[in-house]
């Protein structure tokens, strides 16, 4: 018995000295951080799922110890990514759109990137700082800006000949240029101009009056000015005026659509609709311009960050991806494939972009506080009531300055 | 133990053994009943006391949730715009339903084939059928082409008129559930005994008498039925109004319903509590719902 014993216990030291000698022992020595990081976002389309697996394979020939596994969210993206956050395991770097940048750096789900700044000698300097602003929170940078696009003026091209109208630069030439493809019939069964009942559209012409959505500190709504009224009463004259439809009435989900089946002839979109025009009505003309100036020129700016979660398990790996994601070289390779404009200004952008990069100076980012859902949705459907008739213009201002105030105090 | 004890007892060997294995049998579905139902209902009860983030409680908040939903203006638009959905999908599905099983019950060529046409709507993915829905409804769409056939002109956006967009999407729910309100009336009729027919085709009634005052009011266990579960199912309606407003509720209010109006408030502005305390709001009035019609329409024999 004691013999047996005895085996027993020399076999068990023996098999504990093994493991914890194979544990130590290192396997190779590895420069820099090393395995599997889990990228994410959504994908609009199937070339842009392509673009970035691109990308993606590109940083893998760069680092070849980092494993990175492309898996875009299709669906409801902040559902989806809410619960990954909740249950503790998100993906280590993700898309955060600007306008729910503010809601999620304020639930505190996103890394802090100062410390990755100074650490790694990652100058933030070459990024628009409008765009950078959306992404910061308390004086901590939350994410980066991967690209960015503003809004701009496409027109139909055969259609402005068939009118024989210059192409408008101002406010009056737009109702004037409307008018005349009114009165030749150039946008047979369809409208001159396809307006969308959205303050994410409506917002820019306020701009170019002069006028602002929140004041400058940001902590109070200054819509109820002259400047904002006036291009407000100018937006929604065009609709009820009948020289603009609403893309519903134009038998499209959106103003690109009623471009392509050629329902509207100007329409106001960003460089989004570059490729899906290209891929979905590729023998439409149109060409993209400026946006028109009121007493100032003004536009909005959409962009799109890379976060890392705050509870990613390999950290230096999901940084070493993002700086590369959003550095001069990755963000280069991303944006020369037309889908987006680069948010450093050391990356040049793709041909036929010059347009939309010239509207930078005048763009502010469409991000704003905590909260901002509530107010956007009030700003949507008083706005759409105020083009159905059914609401005044001051009714709106009053309902979305009261939201706006209610929102400011949480 | 003794033959006497046994019949002290006054039951069958082995009746405490059948009853266990009774319990065993009900045990898998009442556990997933616990865990899937239960134990969510109860979870919601708990974090609607709370103000409730993504990483869990920041703070009670005692029943205050409550309170502000009921005082949201917005939840009370809700509430009126699933009062006039249900209005109008709870008689369309009935009416529908009724017709179909009327048609289906009778000896007809073909039976079993327009049993399963009619059934199929309500199986095939309301996701998909909304879509493709979309596309008939717009404002150029088939739906508006044929309509300008006959002489009605007017290229109504359908969808995104605020008048018009929750009574369309309450028309295009009363034809893919009316399948499954078909069956339940099919079995209703089918309880019905053949002599009650026969006793009236004595007396001379018609055929449309015979449905009037014979038929329909044989069937009030199956109107019963069928009105709460259309009902129950109306007043729960989110994926139909998500797809087509986009998520934002549709024009002006219009198709916002308290449950998409629970998931916003869940998901953009990350308020789980008070999203929770609606939930738990909705669940109540299901529940009165549910008691005023037993007792409006009696209790229901056995259908």
């Amino acid at each position: 018995m004691r013999r047996v014993l005895l085996t027993f216990l020399v076999l068990a030291i023996a098999a504990v000295v093994a493991t914890t000698a194979a544990q130590a022992r290192p396997h190779r020595t590895v420069a820099g951080p090393s395995g599997n990081v889990v990228l994410s976002g959504w994908a609009s389309s199937g070339s842009e799922f392509d673009f970035l697996t691109n990308v993606v394979q590109d940083f893998e020939k760069k680092y070849p110890n980092i494993h990175v596994t492309y898996q875009p969210i299709n669906g409801n993206y902040p559902q989806a990514m809410l619960a990954r956050f909740a249950s503790h395991t998100p993906p280590d770097v993700f898309y955060v759109d600007s306008s729910v940048a503010p809601d999620w750096m304020a639930a505190g789900v996103l890394q802090p990137l100062n410390s990755y700044f100074s650490k790694f000698h990652f100058s933030t300097k070459p990024f628009f700082p409008r765009l950078l602003s959306g992404f910061t929170y308390k004086g901590q940078v939350y994410g980066l800006p991967k690209d960015w696009s503003p809004l701009a003026m496409e027109i139909n091209t055969s259609m402005l000949q068939k009118a024989g109208v210059g192409v408008p630069t101002t406010w009056p030439a737009l109702i004037a240029a409307a008018k005349r493809m009114q009165v030749t019939n150039a946008v047979p069964g369809g409208a001159p101009i396809c307006l969308s009942a959205d303050w994410a559209r409506l917002l820019p012409f306020v701009y170019q009056a002069g006028g602002s959505f929140l004041n400058k500190a940001g902590t109070a709504p200054v819509l109820n000015t002259p400047a904002a009224k006036k291009a407000i009463n100018f937006y929604v004259g065009l609709a009820t005026s009948g020289l603009a439809r609403t893309p519903d009435q134009l038998g499209s989900g959106w103003c690109g659509e009623a471009l392509g089946k050629q329902k509207a002839a100007i329409i106001f979109e960003g460089n989004w609709a570059l490729p899906y025009m290209h891929d979905t009505f590729p023998t439409v003309s149109y060409a993209t311009y400026a946006m028109p100036h009121g007493r100032a020129r003004g536009d909005l700016g959409f962009t799109t960050s890379y976060s890392m979660a705050k509870d990613s398990k390999n950290k230096a790996a999901a940084w070493t991806l993002l700086s590369y994601l959003t550095g001069a070289q990755g963000m280069k390779k991303w944006t020369d494939q037309g889908l987006a404009l680069p948010s450093r200004s050391d990356v040049p952008p793709a041909a036929g972009r010059s347009v939309l990069i010239k509207e930078a100076p005048y763009s502010r980012a469409w991000s704003f506080f905590p909260g901002f859902s509530d107010v956007y949705t009030v700003m949507n459907n008083d706005l759409t009531a105020v083009f159905q008739g059914k609401k005044d213009v001051q009714g709106m201002i009053n309902d979305i300055q009261a939201a706006t105030v209610k929102a400011l105090k949480k | 133990m003794s033959a006497e004890a046994y019949r002290v007892r006054g039951g069958r060997p082995g009746r405490a053994r059948e009853a266990l294995v009774g319990y065993a049998f009900v045990l898998a579905p009442m556990a997933v009943f616990g865990v899937f139902f239960l134990f969510p209902i109860g979870y919601a009860i708990y974090i609607s006391r709370y103000n409730w983030g993504v990483y869990g409680s920041q703070g009670s908040v005692g029943w205050h949730n409550y309170g502000w939903v009921l005082h949201d203006p917005i939840f009370w638009r809700s509430m009126r715009n699933i009062g006039e959905y249900t209005a109008w999908v709870v008689p369309a599905q009935m009416a529908l339903g009724l017709f179909m099983a009327v048609i289906v019950n009778q000896k007809i060529k073909a039976r079993t084939f327009f049993r399963s046409a009619f059934y199929f709507p309500s199986i095939a993915s309301s996701a998909a059928i909304t879509t493709i829905a979309i596309f008939i409804l717009n404002a150029d769409g088939l739906l508006n082409k044929a309509l300008s056939l006959v002489g009605y002109d007017h290229h109504t956006p359908w969808f995104y008129t605020t008048t018009t967009a929750m009574p369309t999407i309450a028309g295009l729910n009363a034809w893919t559930t009316s399948g499954t309100m078909m069956l339940f009336y099919l079995a209703s009729l089918q309880a019905i005994p053949n002599d009650v027919y026969e006793a009236a085709a004595i007396d001379g009634a018609g055929r449309w008498r015979t449905f009037w005052k014979v038929t329909f009011p044989l069937l009030k266990p199956g109107h019963f039925f069928v009105a709460v579960v259309s009902i129950l199912g109306a007043v729960k309606l989110y994926d139909q109004a998500f797809i087509v407003s986009g998520g934002t509720g549709g024009p002006d209010y219009a198709t916002l319903t308290p449950v998409l109006l629970l998931v916003q408030e869940a998901v953009q502005n990350i308020r789980f509590g008070y999203a929770a305390a609606m939930g738990v709001i909705l669940l109540a009035f299901m529940v009165v719902l549910t008691l005023a019609q037993r007792l409006l329409f009696g209790r229901s024999e056995a259908a």
